[in-house]
């Protein structure tokens, strides 16, 4: 009984370490910051859901939302907004898809996350929409 | 239940071994992943791996491969703070000029010095010739994280930390030793982290720099655009050796060295809009193009400034501070939209957003009145800074202008202007105590200058030339906005706009001319009509 907690300590290890090995991927806030205000609060503003600053939620509350992944509480994905077929679906009319058309999906969410952690309200540098 | 735990925990275990060993080999086949942004990942170098406890730390760190970074900072106006204008012969630079924003930096050292490229100036004996005092991070951070509150005389907070002492406000620590393993080129964040806030906030100065000059889209300024070309600041403003181009002490008013071009020497500020985009930028209208020869390219191409939805302050007021509650507290009030139009420490304000420029002819001289200088009419507007520039002389273009206005206090025996001494948390600071007398004095000692001890108020005016925000090309301006009465130019002198201005003779003769015109092509018809009947 008493081994079986550390290894499943050292198999979740292992496969956080495999998966960091496989990705080592330094995101890009700025990146985040564009595409948070262009795709995601433009859009907030015309249904009109209404802007979310990323200062209105804390670092866990983002880390809780994200990996949820739970748009409009459930209705969809947050991925969904970030994948490449959404991007290629708006880069007509949206300049920040057209301009990161080609990013890889999950590159561009750690950019978002990146981004909304750093402007948490508890975050290194609170941020606003604007 | 226990073996079958056993079984689950040993099989998650093999799984995660499995899942390393072919991730592993994937990352040896698959390339690393590449930064393409720059040369060097710095966190890679030892020199950096280990935990700083200061900036001067991280500066003797950089200083060890950059060996002659801190020399090159050490020649420019970012971190003398003064310079001496050929022109004029004015001693200049933000150590010795005054503005009527927060009027001055001697005596304030260690709230103003948070905007230096340098720790530790507190007061007038900063040794400026200490290499590991120049800041790197200021500039370089790209965590965006990096920040020198006011008061801790450039210094940024390393562990959290009670601020302002007694206040029961916690400012926490940044790690520093993350921002020094990720630095990189500037940007406009790393600019705008001191030109974006000038005044003492948020776009409160420059009218054309304000935080939505971060990641602005093209309506905003077609230049910058962050899904669109993306300029930082050093695109244009280029950098050589550590020095930036471009200042708002000798400005280009009129560029006529056209466009640079590589390989070709160019001695011209690179800072211009003629600097890329040639004398004549208009290739399918002329007219436009004889226009720039008169117009700045600003005057038409940045219709408003303040268009990013933060207010710059306009005017400000500091006959009106003092002011207490019922409770002897210092107060503060605000607008409509929740913006601050009045503080006790500070006096009124007001703001604007969307503002149309004021216009004037500007020839690249810009000259000051000092603290030294005789005030000759007090009871009228003294310009704290004024620009040159006349239609005939041959220098000067039209450009567009934030004028500030004000009203701050001025030695009436003396007949000068003064420099008090605001932030601190001592007992002359005005922001603290409201009292200009303790305060002046000690600005003005600390300024090595006279005072009186009479206080009085003077209205100022400073000129700002406006330049950055550039909207796309159709909402430049239309022609109707100069090439009217009341227009925007109504108070240009010395060029003949039609549209503006009427000549009763020219007047005449043209209304003549299509008089005749119709007469004629008139009694022409008559007379073919009759001719026709007769046939």
């Amino acid at each position: 009984m008493k081994i079986t907690k550390p290894l499943t300590s050292i198999a979740l290890l292992a496969l956080l370490g495999a998966s960091f090995s496989a990705s080592a991927y330094d995101a890009d806030w700025k990146r985040g910051r564009i595409y948070y205000r262009s795709v995601c609060t433009s859009c907030h503003v015309a249904l009109p859901v209404g802007s979310i600053n990323p200062s209105a939620k804390t670092m866990a509350e983002w880390s809780g939302y994200m990996q949820a992944d739970k748009h409009a509480k459930g209705k969809d994905t947050v991925k969904q907004y970030v994948s490449k077929e959404y991007r290629a679906s708006i880069k007509s009319a949206n300049k920040a898809a057209e301009k990161f058309a080609d990013v890889p999906d999950q590159e561009l969410l750690d950019d978002i996350k990146a981004f909304v952690t750093k402007g948490a309200k508890d975050g290194e540098a609170p941020a606003s929409c604007s | 239940m226990g073996l079958n735990s056993l079984r689950q925990a040993a099989g998650l275990c093999l799984a995660g071994l499995l899942c390393l060993f072919s991730a592993n080999t994937v990352a040896a086949d698959a390339p690393r992943p590449l930064k393409l942004t720059t040369t060097a990942d710095h966190s890679k170098f030892k020199e950096l791996q280990r935990e700083f406890q200061s900036g001067p730390d991280v500066t003797k760190a950089c200083l060890s491969c950059h060996t002659e970074a801190a020399g090159q900072i050490h020649r420019t106006k970012h971190w003398k703070w003064e310079f001496l204008n050929p022109v004029s012969g004015q001693t200049l630079g933000k150590k010795s000029v005054l503005n009527n924003f927060c009027i001055s930096v001697a005596s304030n050292y260690s709230a103003c010095t948070s905007c230096h490229v340098g720790y530790g100036w507190k007061d007038a004996s900063f040794d400026f010739s200490v290499e590991e005092n120049v800041d790197c991070l200021v500039c370089h951070d790209t965590t965006g994280i990096y920040k020198k509150p006011p008061g801790l005389a450039g210094n940024p907070v390393v562990k959290d930390t009670e601020l302002p002492p007694g206040s029961g406000k916690i400012v926490k620590g940044i790690d520093i030793t993350k921002v020094a393993q990720k630095v990189g080129k500037s940007s406009r964040d790393t600019c705008g982290s001191c030109h974006f806030f000038g005044g003492g906030g948020d776009g409160v100065k420059h009218g054309d720099l304000d935080s939505s000059m971060a990641a602005p889209d093209k309506e905003l300024d077609v230049h910058m655009d962050a899904t669109g070309l993306d300029f930082t600041c050093a695109t244009c403003h280029k950098t050589s050796s550590h020095d930036v181009a471009g200042s708002r002490y000798t400005p280009t008013a009129m560029d006529k060295e056209g466009a640079h071009v590589r390989g070709k020497e160019d001695k011209s500020n690179p800072a211009t809009c003629v600097s890329c985009h040639d004398n004549t930028p208009h290739k399918k209208d002329e007219r436009l193009n004889q226009h720039a020869t008169k117009l700045a390219c600003q005057t038409c191409h940045i219709p408003e400034f303040a268009r990013g939805g933060v207010a710059t302050k306009m005017s400000w007021d500091w006959s009106k501070a003092g002011e207490r509650d019922a409770e002897g507290k210092q107060i503060t009030r605000k607008d409509a939209k929740g913006r601050i139009i009045y503080e006790s420490r500070k006096g009124a304000f007001e703001l604007g957003e969307n503002v149309r420029p004021e216009y004037f002819w500007f020839n690249g001289d810009v000259n000051y009145t000092l603290v030294t200088d005789k005030i000759d009419k007090p009871d009228g507007v003294t310009r704290i800074n004024w620009l040159g520039g006349s239609p005939t002389d041959g220098k000067s273009m039209i450009w567009p202008v934030k004028v500030f206005r004000g009203s701050q206090p001025y030695d009436p025996e003396n007949k000068t202007l003064v420099k008090p001494h605001t932030a601190g948390n001592d007992d002359t600071g005005y922001w603290k105590n409201l009292v200009w007398d303790k305060a002046i004095e000690t600005g003005m000692k600390d300024a090595g200058l006279p005072f009186s001890g009479k206080v009085d108020f003077v209205k100022t005016e400073m000129f700002w030339p406006i330049t950055h925000m550039v909207a796309p090309k159709e909402k430049a301006l239309a022609c109707s906005e100069c090439h009217s009465k009341n227009g925007r130019l109504a108070g240009i002198q010395g060029v003949y706009i039609p549209g503006r201005d009427a000549n009763p003779l020219v007047d005449r003769l043209g209304w003549g001319i299509a008089l005749l015109s119709l007469i004629g092509s008139l009694g022409h018809g008559l007379m073919r009509f009759a001719a026709r009947r007769k046939h």
